[in-house]
């Protein structure tokens, strides 16, 4: 039997539509990447943070865009949560990081943040 | 980071006087941080002015949509397809942000929504201080990082004036005089020295725009 994700509370279509302006870039990007990790030292974010993987640029890019590529924008609110933690809180989008192949990896988050956004999710500065 | 506060509700309503569609254009940096021009401030201003355009009888169609960094023409990217169903765009970034913007999109006209009112520090939730004014000749090297032109009422470099009284300013007995921190702090660090050179007062007249290029970009941008 299939298991199928509920995706209520989210406009798929809606997050379809975004993520087809951008599915060429997006689709070779995500190809593209090599896993080569060459982009972790250009993030300040990950050399202050003891090199923490869950602050490469590449991890930062690859699950969020990644998997909405991957699930071709039928996610539900709790990805999207997940995904919002990942690219406010793990990336402040100072567009510094460098891809040895030419990934426009702020781009990309930037990408999820939008569909993030589009969806209502997004930081909450005030919170304690 | 940049901090502003949001503009009277009648200073908007005025604005957008005679305009049908409206974007309300969110930013998703400084002004999100300070809690007045993020995404969620862009939802509650529409629902506010449709309350107040309601209670009039005036009818406008209200949008609002938040970028990542109006300062940044790579984040304006995504506006140029809802552009042209618009009258005007109500900006609320800063001023750097609402000119680019106005720069990006030259033929529709660009209202600021919020007033930028300085370089500030995070106090408490909704709560900024003013700590710089990018007067683009950092001192703070010499008073132990406290900024006299920021904290001094009357940006002295040398001393305090005659109007320091009982440790405070003489424009209000809420601030502390800046010059009287600076020696304290100064002391504290056995550095007193550092404030018996004068220094040359701050050129503040004829400024232009300042632009800046970092030192290891200066090839790919010299002519």
């Amino acid at each position: 039997m299939f298991w199928k994700q509920s995706t209520t509370g989210v406009n798929t279509k809606e997050v379809k539509a975004i993520l087809d302006e951008k599915k060429a870039k997006m689709k070779l990007s995500l190809k593209a990447c090599a896993h080569c990790t060459l982009c972790a030292e250009s993030c300040f974010l990950f050399m202050g943070r003891n090199k923490d993987p869950k602050y490469m640029p590449s991890y930062k890019f690859l699950n969020s865009v990644g998997v909405l590529y991957k699930k071709k924008g039928k996610v539900d609110r709790l990805d999207l949560g997940e995904m919002r933690d990942l690219i406010w809180e793990r990336c402040v989008l100072c567009t510094r990081c460098y891809c040895p192949v030419g990934i426009d990896i702020p781009d990309m988050i930037a990408l999820a943040r939008r569909v993030c956004r589009s969806q209502g999710v997004y930081p909450q500065y005030e919170r304690d | 980071m940049v901090k502003a506060e949001r503009k009277p509700i009648e200073e908007i309503k005025d604005a957008i006087n005679g305009y049908e569609k409206v974007l309300v254009t969110g930013c998703g940096g400084c002004v999100s941080v300070c809690l007045v021009g993020g995404q969620r401030e862009v939802n509650e201003l529409n629902a506010q002015l449709n309350i107040y355009l309601k209670n009039e009888n005036i009818e406008k169609q209200l949008d609002g949509y938040t970028v990542e960094r109006q300062c940044n023409d790579q984040f304006l990217e995504e506006l140029e397809p809802k552009i042209d169903n618009y009258d005007c765009l109500l900006s609320m970034a800063c001023g750097a942000g609402v000119q680019n913007l106005a720069k990006r999109f030259p033929k529709i006209p660009v209202f600021p929504v919020v007033n930028t009112v300085s370089i500030g520090i995070d106090k408490d939730i909704g709560m900024y201080e003013e700590r710089c004014r990018a007067c683009g000749h950092c001192v703070l090297g010499y008073t132990g990082g406290i900024c006299p032109v920021t904290r001094c009422s009357k940006g002295l470099f040398n001393g305090p004036c005659g109007g320091t009284n009982n440790e405070c300013c003489e424009v209000s007995q809420e601030i502390p005089c800046a010059w009287l921190d600076i020696f304290n702090r100064l002391k504290a660090q056995d550095r007193l020295d550092d404030i018996k050179k004068i220094y040359v007062p701050m050129e503040w007249h004829n400024q232009t725009p300042r632009t800046i290029i970092q030192e290891p970009y200066e090839k790919r941008y010299s002519v």
